[in-house]
């Protein structure tokens, strides 16, 4: 009898709790079912589980619900052979597969990668005890939004396909938007747009026009690799990325659409180098930036230093190769293809190891005490 | 005496182990097995990426797919197509089966480039995009490794292509779009100002999509393809469709008209850019970009009428060095920097058909 009532105490509880989330108001508009999703460009999680994922295929922004996966310790996570691993469970050769993203949920610590096979099929995987385990996206909680510029008309073939394509380079949500940066296959233009969620028929869609203003007189409509949204001395910022190099600034509150945006130039990461991730990391006096490059080690970069430069590089870097702007330093860490935040004071790593081993792993925090 | 014995009792014995290794049945394409046994002991019945013995199961990992009972067979559909010249393992119970996909005909015809543009051997030394199409749908996982140039000393040229994670290609997966570094094709950036543009005044280079390249179901292209053109000045002026010349057809034929557009247009944007409107109405018909990408031709779907008919020219329409009808590429910052002017929505030509 008192199991019985321990259990339907449970029940109850669960069920609650089941309803609280059905009852989310992020989640009033998810249905179940198969939101047709065809490739896997870039993901974050926003608040309650939320998987954002970026599919310029099929021109379109997933939300899905992923709140049901249960809280994992992965702080000592670690998967060699990672690319073989996952060619071998698709019956495929590693130059058939690109792992196009990996992201932590930071609610529960699970970890997702997300893989591109040449077929043109895009796969979720989730890290379960250092195993990869499928997540099905063909019946998941979802709600989508379209990619497609809602005012103007998309030019079309003679078929009817859309003719735009737009690769997202980064995707974030920040108090209640979803931010994307990209690159189309037609203009070199620094799309950046803001999308409200949670999404809705009446989308309130803003596409920016941002650039960085530094290096002599030429405006640079570049597009942005990867950014993350933060705090400098207390003020909403953007802090992007560029492919040819330059780390820039802008304060929030002056991104609007339409408008030409001028950012702060605040670093040079080097050239010969493209940014491939960016997080933030601890909080208070250890408190920093972490950089990933794809030809550059993995890069520190101290809070106290962004928010005590105030300047903007404005002059190019003459020293070959050298770097300028707020100090940072290289971490040992060459090689990191994808990167991500796993707690506090702990961050996770795609890397390729000297040895050939494709490895995800956990950085050693003594790196950002 | 003795020792034959043993052996005949010994292969006595084996009789019933060697019966139930007996082979099943199984079939086998790109994107099924099926296993004919009529059992409903579906979860012992798994395939594995490569030679896999009984020695080696407990490492491996099966290969993800659905796997269903479908009236006296087993059935196996992988998630993604099996791969191929990928050798599989087939295990039911404590049988193992080795497979090799091969999915070519005598007669498969290998991935091969079918065109590039431009197409034109001479460039303006600026030029910002390439296009590539291939014969069928392109193994697009880290393409953008596969593809790169060479100057005349046969040196690679570094830097030369935007390195993106995620390849821009079209829905049939044969038109892939190639950025040329940005940072160094617009003066005044960094890596403009260190390394200088992309390709030389004067050079020659060639353009070379390795053979390693592979099609989506993992055939490599039979050789190299190399595209060879010569460096001229940049292009820093933008698009003048005033300059433009429109040779108009005749009433009631269905004859081209062909806009001669004076230099080489880019091939991503300039069909979907423009269009052909007669009293507000659009003229149905298809765009080509034809003579090395100088001249845009219009097919009308039915035949022209009498009249006057403007050609609408959309802003994003470029030239090779990304200079828009709108704006140059290389736009100085003060011209338009927090000056807010409203954009052209479209630029236009007027014609007669008579």
């Amino acid at each position: 009898m008192k199991t019985f009532l321990i259990y339907i105490l449970l029940s109850s509880f669960l069920l609650s709790t089941g309803t609280m989330v059905a009852n989310s108001s992020l989640k009033t508009n998810f249905k179940t079912g198969d939101p047709a999703i065809t490739s896997i460009n870039s993901m974050t999680f926003g608040p309650e589980g939320i998987l954002f994922l970026g599919d310029s295929k099929s021109a379109q922004i997933v939300a899905i619900d992923l709140s049901q996966h249960p809280k994992v310790d992965n702080s000592k996570v670690k998967v060699d052979r990672l690319d073989i691993v996952i060619a071998d469970m698709l019956g495929t050769k590693t130059d058939q597969i690109q792992i196009t993203d990996m992201i932590v949920n930071p609610e529960n610590q699970n970890i997702y990668l997300s893989v591109m096979h040449s077929s043109g099929k895009a796969i979720l995987f989730r890290v379960e005890n250092n195993t990869l385990k499928q997540v099905p996206l063909n019946n998941v909680s979802f709600s989508k939004t379209t990619l497609m510029d809602p005012v103007s008309e998309e030019a079309k073939d003679r078929r009817g396909r859309k003719l735009r394509k737009w690769a997202v380079a980064d995707i974030k949500y920040a108090d209640g938007k979803v931010l994307l940066s990209g690159l189309s296959n037609k203009e070199f233009a620094s799309t950046f747009r803001s999308i409200d969620f949670p999404f809705s028929k009446k989308q309130k869609y803003g596409s920016l026009e941002i650039y960085h203003a530094a290096h002599g007189k030429y405006e640079t409509h570049a597009p942005i690799k990867t950014f993350i949204t933060t705090k400098i001395n207390g003020n909403s910022h953007l802090i992007a990325g560029y492919t040819c190099t330059p780390l820039v600034v802008f304060p929030m509150d002056q991104i609007k659409p339409g408008e030409h945006n001028k950012g702060r130039t605040v670093a040079e990461l080097g050239s010969g180098n493209s940014p491939v991730d960016i997080i933030e990391i601890g909080s208070g006096d250890t408190h920093f930036l972490l950089i990933a490059n794809n030809n550059r080690p993995l890069m520190k970069l101290d809070f106290k230093d962004l928010e005590a430069y105030n300047g903007s590089l404005t002059e190019p870097v003459t020293k070959k190769g050298a770097a300028e702007g707020v100090y940072y330093v290289n971490l040992p860490f060459v090689n990191v293809q994808q990167l991500d935040k796993l707690d506090e004071s702990n961050f996770l790593i795609v890397q390729r190891e000297s040895n050939g081993n494709l490895a995800l792993k956990t950085g050693s925090n003594w790196w950002i005490k | 005496m003795k020792n034959l014995i043993n052996i005949i009792i010994l292969l006595i014995c084996s009789i019933p182990e060697i019966l139930a290794q007996v082979s099943p049945d199984f079939t086998y394409d790109q994107n099924q097995v099926i296993l004919h046994v009529n059992t409903n002991d579906i979860n012992n019945f798994k395939v594995y990426t490569g030679f896999i013995t009984e020695d080696t199961l407990q490492e491996a990992i099966p290969i993800l797919g659905e796997l269903t009972k479908q009236k006296k067979q087993l059935h196996f559909e992988p998630l993604v197509p099996f791969t191929h010249k990928q050798q599989y393992t087939l295990v039911y119970k404590n049988i193992f089966e080795h497979f090799i996909i091969d999915t070519t005909s005598k007669n498969y015809n290998s991935l091969s480039v079918v065109a590039v543009y431009p197409s034109s051997k001479t460039i303006p030394a600026n030029i910002l995009k390439w296009y590539i199409k291939f014969s069928h749908p392109v193994n697009e996982a880290l393409i953008y490794n596969h593809i790169g140039f060479k100057n005349n000393s046969g040196n690679s040229v570094n830097r030369a292509i935007l390195p993106l994670e995620n390849a821009l290609i079209s829905d049939d997966g044969k038109l892939l779009t190639v950025w040329i570094e940005p940072g160094r094709q617009k003066r005044g950036l960094n890596p403009n100002k260190k390394l200088g543009g992309v390709f030389e005044i004067g050079g020659s280079y060639n353009l070379i999509i390795s053979k390693k390249l592979k099609d989506q179901i993992g055939i490599s292209m039979s050789k190299d393809y190399v595209h060879s053109f010569q460096v001229t000045e940049p292009d820093r002026t933008k698009p003048d469709i005033n300059s433009w010349q429109v040779i108009c057809p005749k009433a009631i034929t269905s004859s081209n008209l062909i806009i001669n557009c004076k230099e080489t247009l880019d091939y991503g944007s300039s069909l979907s850019n423009l269009t052909i409107i007669r009293n507000g109405n659009e003229i149905e018909g298809s765009w080509q970009l034809t003579n090395k990408e100088t001249s845009l031709v219009f097919t009308p779907d039915q035949p022209w009428k009498k009249g006057d008919y403007q050609i609408l020219f959309y802003p994003q329409l470029e030239d090779l060095a990304g200079n828009n009808l709108e704006r140059l590429f290389d736009q100085e910052i003060h011209k338009t920097a927090h000056n807010k002017t409203n954009p052209v929505s479209y630029y236009n030509t007027d014609f007669s058909i008579q």
